[in-house]
């Protein structure tokens, strides 16, 4: 009776297998389920029934009664089972070991925080069926940690008239009120929250040069190509913001905390050049963006700073291939030198450049300060073909190319008698466009790079990456995870199995 | 050394002393590795995918809230290794009292000063040690890996829980069907059977009455199980586990009555 | 039969000398009866044998003493302690042997006697003692480290004797000592057991009227679950036919 039992529970596997394997395309229970369900059961019921059976028919008075203690002891053990369940179930104990507990705010809504003179209010107004405040809810519990934001709740619909006032317009927004101005975040997370605590703060870092009129990234511009983005983040970090337009002729004053130079497409005229030279020579402060293939003057200015360029794509065939791109010519940096700008960034804090030029450094004098602040992988090399930007082919590495950590960021510092020079150089412009300032930690790289160059080192930061409810969106280094997946992934299984093979062989052998 | 460790360290020759017990090793912590690193690889595409092509915004979610490691990575790789678990389990469990029984030295046993209580408490304990090992196998690459970009190991340590105590409530079904069982063949079956049956009755929720099925859910083992990919430990989810080992433990136990009465 | 077996305990030393006692010993599976009320008592020290063709009800017996099954009616006493209310008394007087084949093939013969002698409650310093002796005893030196499954059967039932042995048990029972083997492992586990005889008390289950003739002094012979006969070896086995005894013939001693 027990190859019944056992076919009956073959059955039940297949019928329930079965349905669940074809219900998206019949919803309906066809006789092969029913059948197989139906028989299975009956066939449990009867092997059951036989077992019983058997037994009371082997069994004596006596030894019924050990079959009963026996019995008893299962039925126990069921009952015992089902109120441990029970108890842990009333008692709603549970422990959450999300990612969101574990949540830490980032270093600048701390930074932002502590700089206040009084606390910020933040109410969440909600509705009870919207999952999303959970997440909001725990966002909330760390702002209250720091001491520096008194947090409240309300439903939905319970006070119309401060929702009106308020602006709120949905459930799972946070009002967030400084004094007496607010701010309305419709979709919290730390990110939005930041943003809205500094516009509240309304602060002053500084001003801000961008370059316009050859070709330079544009800073009103919306589309992904453009450099809105940029323009709006250094907003947000309290910079003012000034085009300069170098063909005007007009002078680089010396109170500018940073002059921001996106990408020039043509060569500059050579009175804007020497106008860059003095600026510098002066104590001047500079970030540059470069693109491979154009050679602007600029180049040849910061060179002389000890900042030498050639005109090559870097490639690093550890990054692979990227949006249809020959592989490598995407870096994706994850060595960072130590510098004030790289703080914090590493292995699982990645940087996206899309078509770079490398750096060489020299220094011009002595004291001088140089640092590779980012820098491809060892397997990056320099191809002086700048086709392999346009090829969707892997490039092929000549014999003479140096494979070496090449840098794709770096700095300077110049102490000179008119006063401190910095500069800071990227060999890629892409990166702080619209379309990747966004990726991975580009936007943390190039605010930090102003706040280095306009001496507000404090303010260097990694801002709050956006946050949804139950996962962690940060990338893992792909590199590290197939040096780990080579070296245990497959290694500990390969192991196992020849420990396997030896056992084998051994008790064949002995 | 009792009566009980001895049979511990008997139980734990005769495991490691045959290939078999590699070969399962091997193919769990293999599978693991292929599930995750694959999974991740595809979480970091989708990511990059996103985070390059939109243009991203405080005010704005550059990525979608599917992308994400719960999602992408945590959850697929519970559900396919806690169905993969159901195959391979059993590969370990069907051997561990029916093999004794067809051997006939089961008959040994008992002639010791081994109660047979002590004897199920026993092949228990070393089946489930064996089952702690080859999760720890399974989960050395995930946790170095998530450990390497400094991301979620509580959530990890979370879903190591949930798919420890699914496979510790595999074996004692496992060790259950096993105790009842002359042959390894009809051990393994059946225990493959019951854990295909016992996995989810959300099937069955087109034909049957509601509270039929809040019942089977109740004892079926997806359920319970499926809440730690989500990062949160739910005590009634771990003495669902705890439960149903104590219940297989007693129907090991009572197959000992049985076979004095029924021979 | 609890509280009989139970009373019967401390009186186990107005027993005497009673090694093994079974009183209208029955056990039924089903509808089919393996031993129908078996009554007999073997003396401490005694060399006894159990005879009967397959399926006599012999083994069926011997799980009855061992405890391994319990009985449908009567009683069964080891020492005076009933197996099936006091294994560990029972089974701390017991020494086991069953067929060759009923070992672990995986072990190692020195691992699997540690085994034994720990799951017989000894430790330590007394457990290799132990596994010293029996391997010295029973002439394994030369296999110990060697796996189970790979020894020709003689030195397989060797291994199973010595495990026995080695809690130096007050009686054992050997279950086919012979079956399987060929002449010559036959001849020389007759040997060992023929060694042992007057040290402890021996129940010798066989079909073998060679077997049961070199080494018990008395025997009762089993056909379909009843006593056919019973005595002294030679009375038993001296007739022209012994093998009558199998086909079935009422007891008459």
């Amino acid at each position: 009776m027990r190859e019944v039992g056992l076919l009956g529970l073959v059955a039940i596997a297949f019928g329930a297998g079965s349905y669940v394997a074809t219900r998206d395309a019949n919803q309906s229970l066809t006789w092969f389920h029913a059948l197989n369900l139906a028989g299975g059961s009956l066939a449990l019921l009867v092997a059951a029934l036989a077992s019983l059976g058997r037994l009371r028919a082997a069994a004596q008075p006596g030894l019924r009664a050990v079959l009963g203690r026996g019995l008893l002891g299962v039925l126990g053990a069921v009952a015992l089972a089902v109120g441990l369940e029970r108890a842990a179930h009333w008692s709603g104990l549970e422990f959450d070991w999300t990612l969101e507990r574990l949540y830490v705010l980032s270093e600048a809504t701390e930074m932002g925080l502590a700089e206040l003179d009084e606390p910020v209010r933040a109410t969440l107004y909600y509705d009870e069926e919207d999952p999303r405040a959970r997440s909001t809810r725990l966002l909330l519990r760390a702002l209250a940690a720091t001491g520096r934001v008194e947090t409240a709740e309300k439903k939905l619909g319970a006070s119309p008239e401060e929702e009106d006032r308020f602006e709120v317009g949905s459930s799972n927004t946070v009002v967030v009120r400084l004094g007496d101005r607010f701010e309305s975040v419709a979709r919290p997370t730390e990110g939005t929250f930041y943003e809205a605590l500094y516009r509240l703060r309304s602060l002053d870092s500084g001003l801000v040069y961008m370059a316009r009129g050859t070709g330079e990234g544009d800073i009103e511009r919306t589309a992904d190509d453009g450099f809105s983005g940029l323009a709006q983040a250094l907003l947000t970090e309290g910079y003012r913001i000034r085009s300069f337009v170098p063909a005007q002729g007009t002078p680089i004053p010396p109170e500018v905390d940073a002059l921001v130079w996106l990408a020039p497409r043509r060569r500059l005229p050579e009175t804007t050049l020497a106008e860059v030279r003095r600026y510098l020579a002066g104590g001047g402060r500079l970030v540059v963006f470069l693109e491979p293939g154009v050679e602007s003057g600029l180049e040849e200015v910061i060179a002389e700073w000890g900042l030498r360029s050639p005109d090559a794509v870097l490639v690093d065939p550890a990054s692979g291939r990227m949006d249809g791109d020959a592989p490598g010519v995407n870096p994706l940096a994850f060595h960072y030198g130590s510098h004030p700008i790289s703080r914090g960034l590493g292995a699982s804090r990645m940087t996206f450049f899309r078509g770079a030029r490398s750096f060489e450094l020299r220094k011009p004098e002595v004291e001088d300060d140089l640092w590779s602040v980012v820098l491809a992988s060892s397997r990056s090399w320099l191809a002086e073909d700048l086709e392999v930007l346009e090829r969707r082919s892997p490039p092929l590495r000549p014999a003479s190319a140096r494979s070496d950590y090449h840098p794709l960021v770096v700095a300077g510092r110049y102490q000179r008698e008119a006063g401190e020079t910095r500069i800071v150089a990227f060999g890629d412009a892409d990166l702080a466009s619209n379309r990747h300032l966004r990726t991975l930690y580009n936007l943390d790289l190039t605010l930090n790079a102003v706040h280095w160059v306009a001496s507000r080192e404090p303010a260097i930061k990694l801002l709050p990456k956006a946050r949804v409810a139950g996962g962690d969106q940060f990338a893992l280094p792909i590199q590290n995870t197939l040096t780990r997946f080579y070296g245990l992934g497959l290694l500990l299984p390969e192991l196992l199995l020849m420990a396997g093979a030896l056992v084998w062989v051994r008790t064949r052998s002995a | 050394m009792t009566p009980f460790w001895a049979l511990v360290r008997k139980e734990l020759a005769v495991l490691f002393g045959s290939p078999l017990a590699y070969v399962v090793l091997t193919l769990v912590a293999l599978v693991s590795s292929l599930i995750f690193f694959d999974h991740l690889r595809i979480y970091n595409q989708i990511l990059f995918v996103f985070a390059s092509t939109t243009m991203g915004g405080f005010e704005t979610d550059t990525i979608p809230d599917y992308v994400n490691l719960r999602d992408q990575v945590f959850f697929p790789v519970m559900e396919n290794l806690g169905f993969v678990l159901i195959l391979l389990v059993p590969m370990i469990t069907m051997r561990i009292f029916a093999e004794e029984r067809s051997r006939g030295t089961d008959e040994l046993l008992v002639t010791t000063l081994l109660t047979p209580s002590q004897i199920v408490l026993a092949k228990f304990a070393v089946t489930f040690a064996f089952v702690a090992l080859m999760m720890a196998a399974s989960f050395v690459y995930p946790a170095l890996a998530i450990r390497e970009g400094g991301l979620g190991l509580e959530h990890l340590l979370a879903v190591f829980l949930g798919l420890l105590f699914h496979a510790f409530g595999l074996a004692a079904l496992g060790l259950a069907c096993s105790a009842f069982s002359r042959t390894q063949l009809v051990a393994a079956v059946g225990a493959l059977a019951l854990g295909f049956v016992l996995w989810d009755f959300s099937w069955a929720s087109g034909f049957l009455s509601e509270g039929v099925i809040r019942f089977l859910e109740g004892i079926a083992l997806h359920p319970h199980y499926r809440f730690f990919a989500e990062g949160v430990v739910i005590l009634s989810h771990l003495a669902y586990f705890v439960g149903l080992v104590i219940v297989c433990f007693a129907l090991a136990r009572f197959s000992y009555d049985l076979r004095r009465v029924a021979g | 039969m609890t509280n009989e077996q139970a009373a019967a305990g401390p009186g186990r030393a107005a027993n005497g000398g009673v090694a093994v006692e079974a009183r209208e010993l029955t056990r039924r599976f089903g509808s089919h009866t393996a031993l129908d009320a078996i009554s007999l008592r073997v003396e401490s020290g005694e060399a006894f044998g159990l005879l009967g063709a397959n399926g006599a009800g012999k083994t069926t017996f011997m799980r009855l003493v061992t405890g391994y099954l319990l009985p449908s009616s009567g009683t069964v006493a080891v020492g005076g302690f009933a197996p099936a209310t006091h294994a560990a008394e029972v089974h701390a007087r017991l020494g086991f042997v069953a067929e060759t084949s009923r070992l672990y093939p995986d072990l190692r013969v020195a691992g699997f006697l540690r085994f034994a002698g720990g799951a017989r409650g000894l430790t330590k310093g007394a457990l290799a003692a132990a596994v010293e002796s029996a391997i010295e005893r029973f002439h394994l030196g030369g296999v110990a480290s060697r796996l189970i499954g790979h020894l020709s059967k003689g030195f397989q039932q060797r291994v199973s004797l010595a495990q026995a042995f080695l809690h130096d048990p007050a009686l054992v029972i050997v279950d086919e000592p012979t079956s399987g083997l060929d002449p010559i492992q036959q001849e020389e586990v007759r040997g060992i057991l023929a060694g042992l005889r007057g040290t402890r008390t021996l129940i010798l289950c066989t079909h073998d009227l060679t077997e049961a003739r070199d080494l018990t002094r008395r025997v009762a012979v089993l056909h379909r679950g009843k006593l056919a006969a019973m005595g002294p070896t030679p009375e038993v086995l001296g007739g022209e036919d012994p093998l009558s005894l199998f086909r079935g013939r009422e007891a008459s001693a």
